[in-house]
């Protein structure tokens, strides 16, 4: 399976993380088109529900993306995001998942260079991990 | 009911189809279940395009939209706009950013961004149907009154601007001090407690000795900086040091110094070191410098560790230096004392040369401003965060730099940081001028995307109170959680953490991001 591309999926917020993206696409980077976004108010809002579904439904890396800790638009929002960033990891290895397929980014919204450099990050993870091993069924 | 969607691909004027197939976009969304109209357009921004994609939205009487268009600050106005004038709910609309997410940042693999740009497409579909309509509620205010809190240079700044856009503004001022402003003075005065949201707030304020009431729509908190007495071996030497404000206050009446002068930018140089912004160096060079004008015969020393004027301020340095203002900079170790041999002389050893100097020190001023102790009983009342160095924090800086984390109460001057007086009136001009049109508007609007509480599922166990930074969840009569729709910002850190999943963000639901992400991971990558 040389050829497989690998799974990326981001959960940013609409603030500084989404500010932060689109400045990085207009101001001409390139990343990887594995990478897909999903908005969300603010990574307060990620649930580690949202992180685990979407391992189960394919990803192999995954990533939050948000406003930085002392400049978060809501405030505490960030803050919280991280701490359930860190109890999913802890849940990942628990399950035998390598818990570095899971990482928190922090941006402000005039931090152009950090997007691609987390989605390169969490490409470069995937690449090397592959896909999640099912139990058993030999998927 | 079965959904009328309608789907809109905007080619951004060429830019899109440089790079993706809007053809076989077009395919895919005609094809999908629900949708009753399609539309590609040019410019979703060009009026005439947008009146296009309106006429057909009214006449298929579609009831939620799917836009691929750009970052959604850029269309999302006007397009909201339009939509509710063909009679769609703001909220029934599903934005994709195709050009900012696949266009430009993946010019060179074409067929990849294709499929990205297609699961996108499919996601939003999803994601549009589980779409519900909301509602936003607005109130009267029952005042236009702004209050201030502070009348120095930033509140009095604050109070013209906000006059200025219709307010009517009330200053509320510790002292008995005296000033031209618009509007209501209130010497003697101290705010004690506050209730209420955006728009309609209600004060306790303590005026003399009476405790009162008063209305308000919106806040600017402008206590300025405060200031103390030297500390340190210093302090038991020199009795006479004064603020720099004391001695911009006497050169105003003419009362220059005799002898010479010397600035220190710390009140304690030995202690611990503040930061480079906490000095007011814009001030400091200015009276300085206006100082060796007025007398030119005076001896002008300035002592410092840092020194950072403001913008073009800088070119303040250049100027005093001209008209034989000394400048000694001076580390941690070599801190200026009173020299042993001389006891009317100071010693500082000048960090450039290594040597030891001694100047004589006949007026000592000191230059930095530390933070207001009211600050922490404002910030109390007014339930804010504070800043770790005692200033009132604000909140993003994309909500405004003059904003706290409460809409409706404002910060500026040096009650944020210690800031020069032009840069704390400008400040002042800003948070005024920001009180006042939101004032003037007379409505203030809330709900949409909040978040509720399913009560059956609730358990009280407070975690939802706890983590709010706005304080919109209570236990209300039923012993369980509830929301105040007028506070909440709809940020779903609560419905994140809530252990027994009570609590669901309107928009933003779990079935609706979970939906859409593992739409986004199916098909080709």
């Amino acid at each position: 399976m040389a050829d497989r591309k690998p799974k990326v999926i981001g959960f940013v917020c609409e603030r500084h993380g989404m500010e932060a993206a689109v400045l990085s696409a207009r101001s001409g980077k390139q990343h990887d088109a594995s990478v897909r976004l999903v908005e969300v108010p603010c990574t307060g809002r990620v649930d580690g529900i949202h992180l685990l579904k979407a391992f189960e439904d394919g990803a192999d890396a995954v990533f939050v993306f948000g406003c930085l800790e002392k400049n978060c638009y809501y405030d505490t929002g960030s803050i919280e995001g991280r701490k359930r960033v860190g109890y999913v990891k802890q849940m990942l290895e628990e399950a035998g998942i390598e818990k570095e397929r899971l990482e928190m980014f922090n941006a402000a919204s005039s931090n152009a260079w950090m997007f691609p450099k987390a989605v390169e990050k969490m490409v470069e993870v995937a690449k090397k991990l592959g896909p999640i091993e099912k139990g058993g069924d030999g998927q | 009911m079965k959904a009328k969607i309608q789907v809109v691909i905007c080619r951004c004027c060429s830019e899109v189809p440089a790079l993706l197939n809007t053809d076989r976009l077009a395919m895919l969304a005609t094809d999908a279940d629900m949708v009753v109209s399609v539309k590609s357009v040019d410019a979703v921004c060009d009026g005439k395009d947008l009146a296009g994609v309106m006429g057909e939205a009214k006449e298929k009487e579609v009831d939620r939209a799917v836009v691929l268009a750009c970052h959604k600050r850029d269309v999302a106005p006007a397009l909201l706009r339009a939509y509710k004038r063909a009679g769609v709910n703001e909220f029934m609309i599903k934005l994709v950013n195709l050009r900012e997410e696949v266009v430009l940042p993946h010019q060179a693999q074409p067929e990849r961004a294709q499929a990205k740009a297609e699961a996108m497409l499919r996601a939003a579909l999803v994601r549009s149907v589980m779409l519900q309509p909301r509602e936003r509620q607005t109130e009267e205010m029952r005042t236009n009154n702004v209050v201030i809190i502070g009348a120095g240079v930033s509140g009095q700044a604050a109070a013209r601007a906000a006059a200025k856009a219709g307010a009517h503004t009330v200053i509320l001022e510790k002292t008995g001090k005296t000033m031209k402003a618009p509007g209501v003075i209130l010497p003697h005065s101290q705010l004690i407690g506050a209730k209420g949201w955006t728009g309609n707030y209600t004060l306790t304020i303590r005026v003399g000795e009476k405790v009162e009431e008063l209305e308000a729509a919106a806040i600017i908190v402008a206590t300025g900086g405060g200031w103390t007495e030297l500390k340190g071996p210093l302090a038991k030497a020199v009795k006479d040091a004064v603020p720099l404000y004391k001695l911009h206050e006497r050169m105003e009446n003419n009362d220059l110094p005799k002898g010479p002068v010397v600035v220190v930018d710390t009140p304690d140089p030995a202690g611990k070191t503040l930061k480079v912004q906490d000095y007011a160096w814009d001030d400091t060079l200015e009276t300085v410098i206006e100082l060796k004008k007025r007398a030119p015969s005076t001896e002008a020393y300035v002592v410092f560790q840092e020194m950072r004027a403001f913008g073009l301020n800088e070119l303040a340095y250049k100027e005093a230096a001209d008209i034989g203002i000394r400048f000694i900079r001076y580390d941690k170790a070599g801190a200026p004392k009173v020299d042993p041999k001389a006891p009317a002389k100071l010693a500082v050893k000048d960090f450039a040369q290594g040597e030891v100097l001694s100047i004589p020190f006949g007026t000592l001023v000191f230059a930095s401003i530390p933070p207001n102790k009211d600050n922490e009983g404002i910030a109390d009342a007014l339930r804010i965060p504070m800043a770790f160095d005692g200033g009132i924090r604000r909140g993003s800086i994309q909500r405004g730099p003059v904003e706290t984390v409460r809409p409706g109460i404002y910060v500026c001057g040096s009650a944020l940081f210690p800031k020069s007086r032009e840069l704390a009136e400008r400040e002042g001009e800003m948070a005024g001028s920001m009180a006042g049109e939101f004032v003037k508007t007379g409505r203030t609007s809330y709900g949409g995307s909040v978040a509720e509480v399913e009560q059956e599922k609730c358990s009280a166990c407070l975690t939802c109170v706890r983590t709010c930074p706005y304080e919109a969840p209570f236990i209300g009569r039923a012993s369980k959680a509830e929301i105040r729709t007028e506070l909440c910002q709809g940020c779903g850190i609560c419905v994140g953490i809530c252990p027994s999943k009570a609590i669901e963000l309107h928009h933003y639901t779990d079935d609706q991001i979970m939906g859409e992400a593992r739409s986004l991971l199916g098909g080709d990558f």
